[in-house]
This record gives structure tokens, sequence and C-alpha cells, in this order.
């Protein structure tokens, strides 16, 4: 497994297309890119079709429900579907789509990683409920607009990162 | 003018085939700057891998110099822009809930859709993580309701809240963001013999 | 490699500074004077008490009703859910914030028409569209809709048709006259209110 040396394009390269891709969003759309909505969107709708009286009583949840489409039918949930093609087609180009993996620490097992991931994704599920946005839609695009919140979220989400690496340092290397 | 859609200059109709386009763009430049990677992502933390700074600090200085200029040459109405309304407490509490999240997992949903595109099952795991935590605030939402809609301010810019236009912070941030991308540079350069050994 | 990073890095540099010096005031979409004059002369931008009292009833949500005379007139009595944007501060930018907001339909009154025209008038000028003016203001609408007058005997079915919808509308209006006090609750149409086809709620 150690064969190849994978091929990234520069980052700050990276950092400009992705800048200027913010950019091209908010311009068409007057909106920032986001990626949690469509898991939020994919909850309300898997609500809506196990029970819908539940769904509209929850009051998180009615929010999200139209009487004319599905909650899944929303700009997130497209764009989100675009982020999984536009990262197939990268790995494909790149050669990084290969069998299903785990990828870990080897000082740990794949079974402590799947865990950490499966309560790593719990929380930042929750999280990013109260925080209104994920990295790319309240940090990312927030800051880019300028918006207090997304400063905040910025700082506090990479901030909380850097406090606790430690503890958890094992994970990674 | 721009924002092209709320000025009705592109009609809503078109919204969710640009949608699925900008999110394959986005994917793709996510995937090819090294994103797909779990411990790639991590590397920030632990000073092995800077991608994550050097990518997100680029975009947002970026995005921020490029929409001052756009806004400037009357290119995008900037009182037409979606601005993330600010609820102080819950959002201060959500990002760190968050920043536990993404040590844990080592992924945030964006970089995880593409690391899944290609294979990694730590991502499938974290975005199964995703729906889990959102389903559990969803049920659990009437325990919080009160606190989740706390401390609004409305949808505040920097420049609202302290009167500073927003040149002042593009130009900070690009200064602490360039700095960093030097300091980092250098700290590489260091331990440059572990460059190599943290490519995934 | 480094060479690169040092140009890029002044070049960055020099954008961001750049955008220290942007703060020009936002230019407005001016319109020009033949146009403007062309729509002066037009009567499209009247609309009637009738048209107004109708759609508040409807509780249409697209309408913003503006009320360009001083604070103490405002006080005392004015429509329901009105904005209060006295003439003279027509122009200020918390002022700007109540206009152009995509779909809502903007109608400038006051006790007759003289100030609401003024008021529709630069606002076009500003390149404001969907701009209205109450035909006869406050005065016509108490004519109309908070006393109408009852038609003679054999006056058309439709005057009877029209008095019967005032007569319904003066009931609407009167009847929540007691709610009138609190029109402090105005901010109905909020700045920024950008609702596309996105998911609210963020990310």
């Amino acid at each position: 497994m150690n064969n190849n040396k994978q091929h990234y394009i520069n980052p700050y390269l990276g950092g400009v297309l992705l800048g200027i891709l913010v950019l091209l969003t908010v311009y068409i759309t007057g909106r920032g890119l986001g990626a949690s909505g469509a898991v939020k969107s994919a909850v309300v709708t898997t609500a809506d079709v196990i029970s819908p009286a539940h769904a509209e009583e929850n009051a998180y949840y009615s929010k999200f429900i139209s009487d004319d489409h599905s909650p899944m039918y929303t700009w997130l949930v497209f764009e989100s579907l675009g982020i999984f093609f536009g990262g197939l087609l990268s790995g494909i180009i790149f050669g990084r789509v290969k069998k299903l993996r785990v990828e870990r620490s080897p000082k740990i097992t794949k079974k402590t990683r799947l865990i950490a991931a499966l309560i790593g994704g719990i929380l930042f599920g929750i999280g990013s409920q109260f925080g209104r946005g994920c990295s790319s839609g309240a940090a990312l695009s927030g800051s880019a607009t300028f918006a207090l919140g997304g400063v905040i979220v910025m700082l506090l989400l990479f901030g909380t990162g850097y406090a606790i690496a430690w503890f958890f340092k094992k994970l990674w290397i | 003018m721009g924002p092209l859609i709320p000025n009705g200059i592109i009609g809503g109709g078109w919204d969710f085939v640009i949608a699925l386009l900008l999110g394959i763009a986005f994917g793709f430049i996510l995937e090819a700057s090294g994103f797909s990677s779990s411990r790639n992502i991590a590397g920030v933390f632990y000073g092995y891998n800077f991608v994550v700074l050097r990518v997100f600090f680029t975009a947002v200085i970026v995005a921020m110099t490029g929409l001052l200029f756009f806004g400037y040459f009357g290119w995008i109405d900037l009182n037409k822009i979606f601005i993330l309304p600010t609820y102080l407490a819950p959002m201060i509490f959500g990002s760190v809930v968050m920043g536990f999240g993404f040590l844990l997992g080592g992924f945030c949903p964006g970089t995880s859709y593409t690391a899944i595109a290609i294979g990694k099952l730590d991502a499938l795991v974290f975005t199964v993580g995703l729906f889990l935590g959102i389903f559990i605030f969803g049920e659990a939402f009437p325990l919080f309701k009160d606190f989740y809609y706390s401390g609004y301010l409305g949808n505040v810019t920097l420049t609202d809240v302290t009167g500073i236009p927003p040149g002042w912070f593009a130009f900070a941030f690009t200064i602490i963001a360039l700095a960093s991308f030097w300091v980092t540079m250098l700290i590489e350069k260091k331990v440059r013999k572990n460059i190599k050994e943290y490519k995934f | 490699m480094n060479r690169n990073y040092i140009f890029l890095t002044i070049l960055m540099l020099l954008l961001a500074a750049g955008t220290l010096f942007l703060n020009k005031e936002p230019e407005y979409n001016q319109i020009k004077p033949e146009k403007l004059l062309w729509e002066i002369i037009q009567p499209t931008r009247y609309v009637t008490t009738d048209q107004v009292a109708k759609i508040i009833i409807d509780k249409d949500p697209t309408l913003e009703l503006v009320d360009v005379r001083d604070a103490e007139s405002f006080n005392k009595f004015s429509l329901t859910n009105a904005v209060n944007i006295p003439l003279d501060s027509l122009l200020a930018p918390s002022s700007q914030d109540y206009f152009g907001l995509p779909g809502v339909k903007v109608v400038f009154y006051a006790n007759d028409d003289i100030k609401a025209d003024q008021a529709w008038v630069l606002t076009r000028r500003m390149g404001y569209s969907d701009t209205y003016v109450l035909k006869g203001g406050l005065n016509h609408w108490i004519e109309t809709i908070i006393q109408p007058k009852e038609p003679s005997a054999d006056a058309s079915e439709d005057e009877w048709a029209l008095f019967e919808f005032r007569k319904g509308a003066q009931i609407y209006f009167t009847g929540a006259k007691a709610e009138q006090g609190s029109t402090k609750k105005a901010k109905v149409t909020v700045k920024r209110k950008k609702k596309t086809a996105v998911a609210a709620g963020g990310c």
C-alpha cells in the first residue's frame, strides 16, 4: 500500500480555484456553497416518508416540508450530488478510485477508525444544525461574504480542532 | 448585474442544473487538492499536512477580494447576497461540537462526499454519522428549541457590527493568510523528511 | 518555485490592499430623464384605494405600504403594517433597505397625492421599479373605505357592487382599528429577504 505518490494539485491553485468558484456561485445565485444541508434534506425526507404526521408536528422538520415538492428537491441536494460526481471525476483522472478501503493511522485498528468516523459524523451533524452550516457553507462561504456568523464558525471550528488535537493524536499519526 | 438568479437574469428553472454544475466543480477541486483523504485533512492540526490551511485561506481571501471588486465594478449588487444569520450562542456551541466532529471524523460533509466517490469507507461511515446526528438533533429539537433561536443578531456582516469597511477585513485576512503560508512553508522545510511520509 | 510564490504573494497583497480603496457610494441605476418624464405623464403608477384595500384584505405579502408623512402624523393614524419613511429621509441609507426588494410592490401615500408623487419620482429616478402611488392618499382612503358613501338609488350595478365591497372593507379596517396603536410592528418587509429556491437554514 505504499507504492503511489499521490498526485494532488498545488494547494494554492486549488484555493484560488475554490475562491473563484465561491465568487462565481455568489455571482450567479446570491448564495455561497454548502454541503450539510443535503443530509438535512435527506433526514427530513426520511422522517416524512416514515411518518408524515410526526414530521409535520416536529418543529424542525416541518420547516422544510412543502406540499408541492419533496424536501429533496432543493439546491443543496443537487449541489451535493455534483460534489460527489466532481470528486469521482477527479478521482478517476488522478487514479484514486479504488476498492472500498478504510483510511487510518497505522496505530489504530480499522474498527477504531470507523467508530471514530461514526461518532465524528454524529457530532458534526448535530453541530452543523446549531451552527447553521458546516465548514463549506458557514465557515467558507460565510466568511467570504463577510458574515459575522461565518467568521465565528470558522474560528471556533478550527480552533476547537487545534485545542483537542493532542488528545486524539493516535487517530492520525 | 449579479446576483443573476435573484435578479431574474437567469430563470429559476436553471437553478438545479447550475447547482449540479457548481457542485461538480466544487467536488473536483476538493478531491484534486487532496481533501478526499481524512489523514490529509487532519494533518493541519498536527502540522504534517497543511493543505486545509492553504486551500481554505486562499479561497477565502480570493473570494473576499473578488467580491469587493465585483461590487465596485457594479457587477454584483452586494445588498442582494445572502448573509449567513448570526445566532450567537448556538453557533458558538455548534462550532465547538463540529470541531470535535471534524477532528474525530477527519471529514466535513463536502469532503466526505468526494471521499465516498473514491471508495473511502470511513467517509461513508462519517456521512451515515451525519445523517444520524441530524436525525438526533431533529428528534430532540423541542428540548433546546429556545436555545437554538437565541442570540439572534440578524444577517449581520463584520462591517455591520464594527463599522469597519469590508476592505479592511479583506486586507487583514489576506495578510494573516499569506503570513501563515510562508510560516508553514518554513516549518515544512525544517521537517522536510516528514513531507513525503504524509502524502496520502 | 519560490520566486513564483513571492510574485503571487505580492500580487495578492496588492489586490487586497486595493479593496481598501473601494469605498464608493453605491451608484444608483439612474434612468434617463426622457424615460422618467414619459413615466410621469402616464397614470399607470396610480393605484386606487379600492385596489389597496383588496390587497390588504387578501393578506398579499408582496405589498409594502410606505407612509411619507412625518412621524407624528404616522403615529396618529396610518394604514395597517405600513412603514414610515418621511419624505425628507427618503434618501437615507437605512431607508434604501425598503426598496428594490424582488417581487415587492411599494405603494407610497400621504394625506393626498403630492408628497407620495414626489417620493415616487425620486425613487424612480434612483432606479427602483415596481413603485406606485395611492391616488388621493389617505384623504381619499377615508372617503372611500372608512366612510364610503351610499350610491344613489338609480346608480348602476357596478356602483352598488363597489359600495358593497367598500362597506366590507370599512368593517375590516375599522373593526381592526383597536389594534391600530401597535404600528410599531411595521417591520414586515425586512431588508435582505432573499428567498430563492434554496434550502433556507444555512449550509
